[in-house]
């Protein structure tokens, strides 16, 4: 293409300051991401555990009995759901993501596919209770 | 001699406009470089009827109410891809958004966002033009064929795979919804990734070892976040997130491949 | 002003102005291409056509049938020898497409399909699902882009050419963004500016659509042939116009009344049987379709809606999944337009203005009588539509059409020296003054909504489906008084940069000479024929005063010259032109005198 002549134009650029604000589509993926930081936390929870378990006997105990605080109780509540929700806005995102999978000959809905990962979420959740639950009893 | 009935009948051409009795306001971000320093909104009242669509409505401006109004149009039935503008912070198509959806509160038209403003409702879209024009985005053939031999051979599922990605209508509604493209206008971006995609899952191509480069590249898909909104904003049903995010993993695959089958194999991993 | 220095010019970029713009850089890449388009290229109407493209594949067709479809569709008035040379072009153009990556609809054998389509003996569509226009016109696009010797100028406005030594040495455009001039020079032009469909008032066309190539070249000398025959698409969109394809009734369509009748057995287009049945009911070509239309009106059997009368398309026989197959573009424009679902309910439509036949005047090397100047697409006429289009012939033609330009003027541009700069210059200079002198002014009264609005009328009024002398009279009085109105015209923005109300003006200058050609040459013709249905007197056809090409010649301020010119004629005299049981029997008794 023949470049534009400047002739008397002056192109105007929007500053993208404050982006996310500005459509309910990025305030949602904002929070979708920033839940991501609670998965971390999380994940740090258990390493703090870990470092404490090969500490000893009286550490392990004492990071148990942390556990037990409400205000402990009380931010597991809050991962808990704060995971949840970044559960299901990932595999709600997760259609994009795949290449096409075909069943039968027909391509699997986007529908589907987020069903899919919920459901194996719920699963992998329930079979990991049970093994705690059968281990612990 | 009988008259056509519908000469006789003038109440079949559109209303004349003191038989509408309702109006809407329009608010449409104007933006004259010759005499703006930067864009301004100015509220029109529209009379409309319930079947008018938003490029209508900005029609009825530039027809009656200020002729100095610029914007693009041309085909009025969603495929050209040229009407293209944020109406209330939502990219669309104007010719396929209807004003009675926004009546009484009245409405807010913007050009896309993300691109420089010409003038009023018309952006600036050389950068996807050159990036269209940088991705090849024509057939190089996997085997050539003479004329005399006929058509490939492509079967309805062959076809399938890329289709979708074909549908693009160029309209950059998805770059409008992508901030990333709006915080680094050099990422590819998800329209044009999908052009190359169609390209590269077509049964008849050879070339996508010669496009992947650019999917690697600083400005390639990984620019891309996964917010998903650009497919959300299609309204063609192109999906062009998808095709940005298969070819992330494409393009990983390319990278081990690249250490487990150096030079020479067909992964596209040589170089 | 800026020159650039190119052998040849092409004005328009959509599907023929793509096509010859390749053809000449395939034919020789030494020759540079200026690629001129006031849009973005995948812009151009041709992105609109919905249902198909002609080519002969199947064993039981013939490139005969072909012709003989083309030739009694258009009521013998096509060159019968560039029909000939069309339908044996077709077929390659087609898969010329394939090769560059058109994603024709296909069997699922992996050749690619074809649909029936109206006045086709034979099945012998290829399509794109209901978007061929749409993937052709990308495909070319896109393909446009491997030649490194075609330069596009996107959104450079022509308004004129330049002609120096009786030939055609460029063109003076305006870059839309800046507002400033430039002059193009070229060694051959080619005009693939599209039709002229928006002076009419309801009207299945893009706003681009404004015949621009045809005045451009009409004001140099060229005449206008057949421009009296603009053909009604009969299913569109009430109020808007918005087409719904041919392909529809391909697909098995029916046209239903308010009683649920299939009207049109009772206009010589049946038996109405269950099955669609090629060249016969829904299957008929579109100027007898639209023309059934409009009597069930004047019958008071049609559908009172809030823009005009209706009949129904009705397509819910199909199923949905087969109409998303097939016609998804049809479904979401019943769905977001309508709010109908066309799998459940019928689809309300009317006819409206689709496609002009006639054009510039060229030979069937696309030639037009000034020398240098090409043309190819629905701005010219080179000949096969006669008076009336078959639906997927255009696509077909400005592939075909569009090759031979550009082939043409590439070989024409080899053949002369370039033009002296100076002397051109001066011309194109005389454009820009007289361009920029529409926004200079401030004393203009008259608004250009006001003017095109009334021209689109009058055209209707005048130049409709159906045409009496007296209304076609009034439409070319309205037309004269528009052409003076319009020197009064006010263009009220007075900027540079993206100055649309400044290319309106123009474009309304374009389309006021463009219909004065269409009313003229319509009035002048006394006889029913094809897209020109008189109710004066002159019902029948008469192959003896009116077996001709009309020629409309600019003449400034003053109504066009008309005079007329020979069809060529091979091998199929004037016959009968009949459709359903009355056409096959129309063919047999052919058959049968030229056993004899």
């Amino acid at each position: 293409m023949k470049p534009r002549a400047i002739g008397k134009r002056r192109p105007y650029v929007r500053p993208m300051a404050g982006w996310w604000r500005k459509n309910p589509y990025f305030v949602e993926y904002m929070i979708h991401e920033g839940s991501a930081f609670f998965v971390a936390a999380y994940a740090l929870v258990l390493l703090v555990g870990l470092l404490r378990l090969s500490q000893g006997e009286a550490a392990w105990n004492g990071w148990l009995f942390a556990l037990h605080s409400p205000l402990s109780i009380a931010g597991h509540l809050l991962l808990l759901a704060a995971m949840l929700y970044h559960a299901w806005t990932w595999f709600n995102i997760m259609p994009i993501t795949l290449p096409p999978i075909f069943v039968a000959g027909k391509r699997l809905s986007a529908s589907a596919i987020t069903a899919g990962g919920v459901a194996a979420t719920v699963l992998a959740s329930v079979i990991l209770l049970l093994v705690v639950w059968r281990l612990t009893s | 001699m009988v008259l056509p009935a519908r000469r006789q009948n003038r109440k079949e051409s559109r209303p004349a406009m003191s038989e509408i009795e309702k109006t809407i306001p329009i608010e449409v971000l104007r933006y004259r470089p010759e005499q703006d320093t930067e864009p301004v909104l100015q509220t029109f009242q529209v009379p409309f009827t319930d079947d008018m669509s938003v490029l209508q409505g900005l029609q009825y401006i530039k027809d009656y109410l200020d002729g100095s109004l610029s914007f693009r149009w041309s085909c009025r039935m969603a495929i050209c891809g040229s009407c293209g503008m944020m109406v209330n912070g939502i990219p669309s198509l104007s010719c396929k958004t209807f004003l009675s959806d926004y009546y009484p509160a009245g409405l807010r038209i913007e050009a896309l966002a993300h691109f420089p403003i010409e003038r009023d409702l018309v952006i600036v879209m050389d950068d996807f033009i050159e990036k269209l024009e940088s991705i090849k985005p024509y057939i190089i053939p996997k085997t050539p064929r003479a004329l005399s031999e006929g058509e490939y051979l492509q079967t309805p599922a062959e076809r399938d795979v890329y289709e979708q990605f074909s549908s693009c209508i160029n309209c950059m509604l998805c770059y409008a919804a992508c901030p990333q493209y709006g915080l680094n206008s050099k990422f590819v971006g998800p329209g044009i990734m999908a052009l190359l995609h169609r390209y590269n899952m077509d049964s008849r191509d050879g070339g996508a070892e010669q496009r992947m480069e650019l999917v690697h590249s600083e400005d390639g898909v990984f620019n891309c976040t996964a917010v998903g909104y650009c497919s959300e904003v299609c309204p063609k049903h192109v999906d062009p997130g998808n095709a940005v995010n298969i070819n992330k993993t494409e393009s990983a695959k390319d990278y081990f491949l690249r250490f487990v089958m150096p030079k020479g194999s067909n992964s596209g991993a040589a170089k | 002003m800026e020159v650039f220095e190119a052998d040849i010019a092409v004005v328009g970029a959509g599907g023929a102005g793509l096509r010859a713009a390749i053809a000449a850089a395939e034919t020789d890449p030494a020759l540079k291409i200026a690629l001129i388009s006031k849009v973005y290229p995948m812009r151009s109407h041709t992105v609109a056509a919905e249902g198909g493209s002609a080519g002969v594949v199947q064993a039981h067709d013939s490139l005969d049938h072909h012709f003989n479809d083309t030739v009694g569709g258009g009521d013998w008035l096509c060159e019968q020898d560039v029909v000939e040379y069309f339908v044996a072009q077709c077929t390659e153009e087609m898969v010329q497409l394939e090769h560059w990556g058109c994603p024709w609809s296909r069997k699922p054998d992996g050749h690619i399909n074809v649909r029936a389509f109206g006045g086709m003996k034979i099945e012998r569509t290829w399509f794109a699902a209901d978007k061929t226009g749409f993937h052709m016109l990308h495909t070319l696009f896109q393909t446009s882009i491997k030649y490194p010797s075609i330069q596009r100028f996107d959104e450079f406005f022509c308004v004129d050419l330049v002609v120096e030594d009786g030939r055609v040495q460029g063109v003076v455009v305006i870059e839309t963004a800046t507002g400033q001039f430039t002059l193009i020079k070229a060694k051959s032009v080619i005009i693939a500016t599209g039709g002229a469909g928006r002076v009419f008032r309801e009207n299945t066309n893009g706003g681009i659509v404004t015949g621009d190539g045809m005045a451009m070249a009409y004001r140099h000398g060229v005449p206008l042939r057949d421009m009296e025959f603009v053909q009604y698409h009969p299913t569109c969109m009430p109020g808007t116009g918005l087409l719904f394809t041919e392909a529809c009734r391909g697909e098995g369509g029916l046209l239903l009344n308010k009683d649920g009748y299939r009207y049109l057995q009772d206009y010589g287009l049946g038996p109405a049987e269950d099955k669609p049945r090629n060249k016969a009911m829904e299957l008929g070509p579109r100027d007898r379709l639209s023309q059934a239309f409009w009597y069930e009106q004047q019958k008071g059997r049609t559908i009172e809606g809030p823009h005009g009368s209706v009949v129904h398309l009705d397509l819910r026989h199909l199923g949905e999944a087969y109409l998303r197959e097939r016609l998804p573009q049809i479904y979401e424009l019943a769905e977001e337009f309508l709010g109908v679902d066309p799998a459940k309910t019928p689809i309300p439509v009317r006819p409206a203005v689709h496609y002009t036949m006639g054009g510039i005047l060229v030979d069937g090397n696309c030639a037009a009588p000034l020398a240098g100047l090409y043309a190819a697409g629905e701005c010219s006429s080179v000949g096969i539509h006669g008076a009336n289009r078959l639906g997927s012939n255009s696509l077909a033609e400005l592939c075909v059409f569009g090759k031979v330009a550009g082939i043409e003027a590439a070989k024409y541009a080899k053949s002369v020296a370039p033009g002296n700069t100076a002397s051109l210059l001066k011309q194109a200079a005389d454009a820009q003054k007289q361009a920029e002198q529409l926004v200079i002014r401030s004393d203009g009264t008259e608004r250009i909504a006001t003017l095109r609005k009334e021209m689109a009328q009058t055209m209707e009024d005048g130049c409709g489906i159906y045409r009496l002398g007296d209304s076609m009279q009034a439409t070319c009085n309205k037309i004269d008084e528009l052409k003076q109105r319009f020197k009064n015209v006010n263009v009220e923005d007075k900027s540079s940069v993206w100055n649309t109300d400044w290319l309106l003006a123009i474009e309304l200058g374009y389309q006021l000479d463009v219909a004065q050609a269409m009313a003229y040459s319509a009035i002048n013709r006394k006889e029913s024929r094809g897209a020109h249905q008189r109710l004066d007197g002159f019902e029948a056809r008469d192959d003896i005063n009116f077996l001709k090409h009309s020629q409309a010649h600019y003449a400034g301020d003053g109504m066009p010259r008309i005079d007329y010119g020979e069809v060529k004629i091979t091998k199929s005299q004037p016959g009968t032109r009949a459709y359903g049981a009355a056409g096959e029997k129309a063919e047999q008794e052919r058959k049968q005198a030229s056993h004899v």
